[in-house]
């Protein structure tokens, strides 16, 4: 609505004045990265070609995102090279993508990791393989430079994105009344990353209620708060309170120390980590390789992708899983997957605009915005001077059912959504136009999974994750919601339950 | 005749409200306080004017005569006041009584204007319709003038021309009124010649006026500014006040040429100096060639490689004849390798190892400066020294900055470097601080090149001791995910400043 209003205001100020309105840069930019039409050609069961050649493998991989990767690095580490990975996109990474301009490289979903506690074992290990982690100590230059995070409210900018100004003496009360109860809930050991490792049913009751349910029966209305609340689920689950499970509302805060100095992060954001295990299995890598069909033959499992037939002792399944009932022969439907459509955008920037007062940060969020603000790619440059950047837009569609945003996302014009990115944009920067170059935008409709009411303790979700047979499933939407640590742990763990049933059989 | 003569009314009384104007705008724009500015001055003003009004009673001959006179001095003080004023407030200290002074003549001699008229023209009219077509043309121009001053004099002519323009006005009355009293006037030729000189020299003024503002302001707002120029990265400014050349980068003072020499000998000898066989120095940041002055005293030195972000400044410090004769033509020496890069990724990014390094960025003021004090940055530094290798970094001030300088140590410290923390007094900065680090141990050089004019073996070891009022404070390191150094110099100053 607001987009054609202005593209009629402009037009008919343009053709009153005879000239385009004076300032603006044009920008250019296209839809990018997108993979709904492969995806829809497995769910419409289109014909696929026989395949004219077999190859053999122990071990099949399917999804060249975080989870699938891991898989391929744990079994590469353990000296374990019959296996091959099948990756649908031309570029491996899946929400890890990450692209790159004459500027600087730049994320394309997935941005940073928090700062790993303990229990995150694996995640852990490989950072001390790829020098983040030294001795103990993390790597400066991968830790999100000073300044981290600012969120605009009221006309200005605050340090973090917690809000801090403009608070009554209620909505100080109910943060600080929130942040004991987390305390509490951390202190179990019940919410940890992977979740895994506290998992238990005691917490179960959690999972039975929306987050916004929760705070309500916790007696804390104060607005302000939810719409922080509402913020962080956005972020990590693509929904809102309503839409989120109370246990994955506490698990944002409970699983990670309240105190860490991070996150880390690196210019083209998850994509650095992908790019360094490419560097270790790249070469068992197959990208745009389709997988159609997967047939379980006994002990061996037929893949169908492309021309070739992989036959497979092992498949492990770490492409998004609710693709897998489309694919596997005999597979029941799954109900209980749910997952959040999102859009993200990358904006040439060729000068910064006006920031009112404060050095730009990493992060830039703003209060009351359908959005989730913009992440500076040149933020963990070293140079000290910097005069053009690219900045990643998040949007997570997260106000109206996926299903019925899915249909959005596809349905309106490469325009359409640049004008939406600029009016959100606009509120806080209102030169921007005269900045930017180019957006270029990817739609994603099954981004993340969205852990809503019942999705963590779900019977089904839990079944496949603990799946014993020839194919295993390694998608960090077993866990129930999308994070690196958990693609990464499930990847890892399916590596090692392969080696251990392949070791059993020799 | 009569028209022409009411217009000379309406004329005269606009140029003397201008004058009144101007003298107001002034003294709000250079001493502030407006209120007090406009109050003082409309009230002198109006007292002249009385005065003036009283005074005309002893005049009684050669009316027109001493009429077309009193224009013309009009012209001539009213046209140059706001070019003298401006030139008093750059190059005097009696901006103020120069001010008053003016105020007061030209109030006179406004005050003398109407009366002198009113009397000239009482013959051709009723007296009742003279007071009412003079006085109702004064008020006209005053209206006049009120509303020209600032919609179009001062944005457009600004006050140094405005004066001029209404001065010129003045002596064209002048000149008109040797026709309009023709019949009155005796030696009508010579005035005529003499009012068409001074139209002469105040078009003159009114053409140069610029210069004159020019001239002025230099020295209103700071020294005499020889030099400025926006570039890609910052704002130079270089200003002069008889022999003392200051650089200003985007408004912060680099250095005075009459004490820069405490500065730069404190910053490089007592490190170069306590390194046995140096050949091979880096300067990161130094773009002004005076570290690189003080490194060429060492006639063992290879090498001087110069890493600073600006061309335009190295290229300034390379080819301006009054600073090169300032660095001693420091970057024409074939030792000197001139590098303009970003420090942090050519550190990063070099493999090359020195015997010396001398650190000397501008202060850390925002977050992007700051992340050229980082552990981070200084390991990425100290990976370049050779093995008897020392580096110094310029670290804010132990005085007026006490945290930030302790807090740059503790980083250096954090780095993995032994610390050898010093300071100096530098007039123009006052107590300013560096730190020497490095891998090995430093101690005090016995010896130092000839000819330095502050730094001195004797004087070496006070240097580094620090008064209760500068002793260290406990401070976390500067960090790259954490940068608490910017936020503690922020701090440091409000703390001074308020």
């Amino acid at each position: 609505m607001k987009a054609s209003r202005r593209e009629f205001l402009q037009s008919a100020s343009a053709a009153l004045v005879g000239l385009s309105i004076k300032g603006d840069r044009p920008i250019a930019g296209s839809f990018v990265n997108d993979s709904f039409q492969l995806g829809h050609q497995l769910r419409d069961r289109a014909a696929f070609a026989a395949p004219s050649q077999v190859v053999k493998h122990s071990v099949v991989i399917i999804g060249g995102g975080i989870a699938g990767l891991s898989a391929a690095w744990r079994l590469h580490k353990k000296g374990f090279t019959d296996f091959v990975l099948l990756e649908m996109n031309d570029q491996p990474g899946g929400n890890s993508r990450w692209g790159e301009n004459e500027i600087t490289a730049y994320p394309w979903a997935a941005h940073y990791v928090p700062v790993p506690g303990p229990k995150a074992v694996y995640v852990r290990e490989l950072f001390e393989e790829l020098g983040v982690l030294n001795n103990g100590q993390w790597e400066e230059r991968y830790l999100c430079f000073s300044p981290q995070e600012r969120l605009f409210l009221y006309g200005r900018w605050q340090d973090g994105i917690e809000p801090a100004i403009g608070l009554t003496a209620p909505d100080r009360d109910q943060f600080r009344e929130l942040e004991d109860r987390i305390h509490t809930f951390r202190a179990t050991g019940k919410f940890t990353v992977p979740m895994e490792v506290g998992f238990s049913d005691s917490t179960s009751g959690l999972d039975r209620i929306s987050f916004a349910d929760w705070l309500g029966a916790q007696g804390m209305n104060s607005r302000i708060l939810h719409w922080y609340l509402n913020y962080c689920c956005r972020d990590d689950y693509g929904a809102t309170t309503a839409n989120t499970s109370a246990w994955a509302g506490i698990q944002y805060f409970a699983s990670r120390e309240p105190d860490e100095k991070g996150p880390l992060t690196w210019p083209e954001g998850n994509g650095w980590i992908v790019r360094r295990l490419l560097e270790r299995v790249g070469t068992f890598v197959e990208p745009n390789r389709m997988v159609h069909k997967i047939s379980p033959r006994g002990k061996r499992t037929s893949v169908l992708a492309g021309d070739t037939e992989y036959q497979a002792d092992f498949v492990i399944f770490a492409a998004p899983t609710f693709l897998a009932p489309h694919l596997i022969e005999g597979m029941a439907p799954l109900r209980e997957f749910e997952y959040s459509p999102w859009l993200t955008a990358n904006l040439t920037i060729e000068q910064l605009p006006a920031s009112y007062g404060t050095d730009p940060t990493w992060d830039s969020v703003f209060m009351d915005s359908p959005s989730l603000g913009y992440v500076d790619a040149m933020h963990q440059s070293l140079r000290t001077h910097i005069d053009r950047t690219v900045w990643t837009f998040y949007w997570a569609l997260a106000d109206r059912p996926p299903a019925e945003n899915r249909q959005l996302l596809l349905s309106k014009d490469w325009n359409y959504w640049k004008e939406a990115i600029l009016h959100d944009l606009e509120r806080v920067h209102p030169d921007i136009r005269k900045c930017v170059s180019r957006i270029d935008i990817m739609r994603i409709g099954h981004a993340m999974a969205r852990p809503q009411v019942g999705a963590i303790f779900s019977r089904e979700r839990r079944n496949l994750a603990d799946t014993q047979g020839h194919i295993l499933f390694a998608n960090s939407d077993l866990s129930g919601f999308s994070i690196f640590e958990e693609a990464q742990y499930r990847g890892v763990a399916a590596a090692d339950k392969v080696l251990r049933k392949l070791s059993g059989t020799v | 005749m009569g028209l022409l003569l009411f217009i000379t009314v309406l004329l005269i009384a606009a140029c003397g409200l201008i004058y009144e104007l101007i003298a107001g705008t002034l003294a709000s724009y250079l001493l502030g306080d407006s209120v007090l500015q406009f109050s003082t001055i409309i009230g002198c003003y109006l007292f002249a004017m009385g005065i003036g009004s009283a005074l005309s009673r002893y005049i009684d001959r050669g009316l027109a005569y001493r009429f077309v006179w009193i224009e013309l001095l009009l012209g001539v003080i009213g046209g140059c006041s706001s070019a003298l004023l401006f030139l008093a407030f750059a190059y005097t200290q009696g901006f103020q009584l120069l001010m008053y002074s003016l105020v007061v003549v030209i109030g006179v001699l406004v005050g003398l204007e109407i009366p002198l008229l009113m009397r000239l023209v009482r013959g051709r009219y009723h007296f009742r319709d003279v007071v009412a077509h003079v006085l109702t043309f004064d008020y006209l121009g005053a209206l006049g003038a009120s509303l020209l001053f600032p919609i179009l004099l001062v944005p457009y002519l600004g006050l140094v021309r405005s004066a001029m323009l209404f001065g010129i006005v003045n002596v064209a009355v002048a000149l008109w009124s040797t026709f309009l009293f023709a019949g009155q006037i005796g030696s009508v030729r010579a005035l005529r010649v003499l009012c068409f000189v001074v139209l002469c020299g105040l078009g003159v003024g009114l053409a140069e006026a610029k210069h004159i503002t020019a001239a002025a302001e230099d020295n209103i707002y700071a020294d005499e500014i020889i030099f400025s120029r926006d570039t890609r990265y910052q704002h130079i400014v270089l200003t002069r006040f008889k022999d003392d050349i200051r650089l200003f980068l985007s408004s912060h003072l680099q250095f005075s040429s009459r004490d820069e020499y405490r500065y730069h000998e404190a910053l490089i000898h007592p490190g170069l100096s306590a390194i046995p066989v140096p050949r091979h120095v880096l300067v990161l940041g130094g773009g002004d060639g005076l570290a690189v002055r003080e490194i060429l005293k060492y006639p063992q030195i290879e090498s001087v490689t110069l890493v600073d972000l600006d061309p335009e400044m190295t290229r300034l410090f390379s080819t301006n004849p009054m600073l090169t004769e300032l660095n001693q033509k420091s970057f024409l020496s074939p030792k000197v390798h001139i590098i303009n890069a970003d420090a942090f990724p050519w550190v990063d990014s070099s493999t090359d190892s020195f015997d010396f390094i001398v650190i000397d960025f501008p202060d850390p003021t925002n977050y992007s400066l700051g992340k050229l004090y980082t552990t981070t940055f200084y390991k990425a530094v100290a990976r370049h020294l050779s093995v008897q290798g020392l580096m110094v970094v310029q670290s804010t001030s132990p005085m007026f900055a006490r945290d930030s300088y302790w807090c740059i140590a503790e980083t250096l410290k954090q780095a993995g470097l032994r610390t050898y923390p010093y300071h100096v007094y530098v007039p123009s900065f006052g107590e300013w601080g560096f730190v020497i680090a490095g891998h090995r141990e430093f101690q005090l050089p016995t010896s130092l090149p000839p000819g330095l004019r502050f730094v001195s073996v004797e004087g070496l070891p006070a240097l580094f001791q620090f008064p209760p009022d500068m002793s260290p404070l406990p401070m976390p390191p500067n960090r790259l995910n954490d940068q608490v150094l910017v936020r503690a110099y922020d701090q440091d100053w409000k703390d001074i400043s308020h």
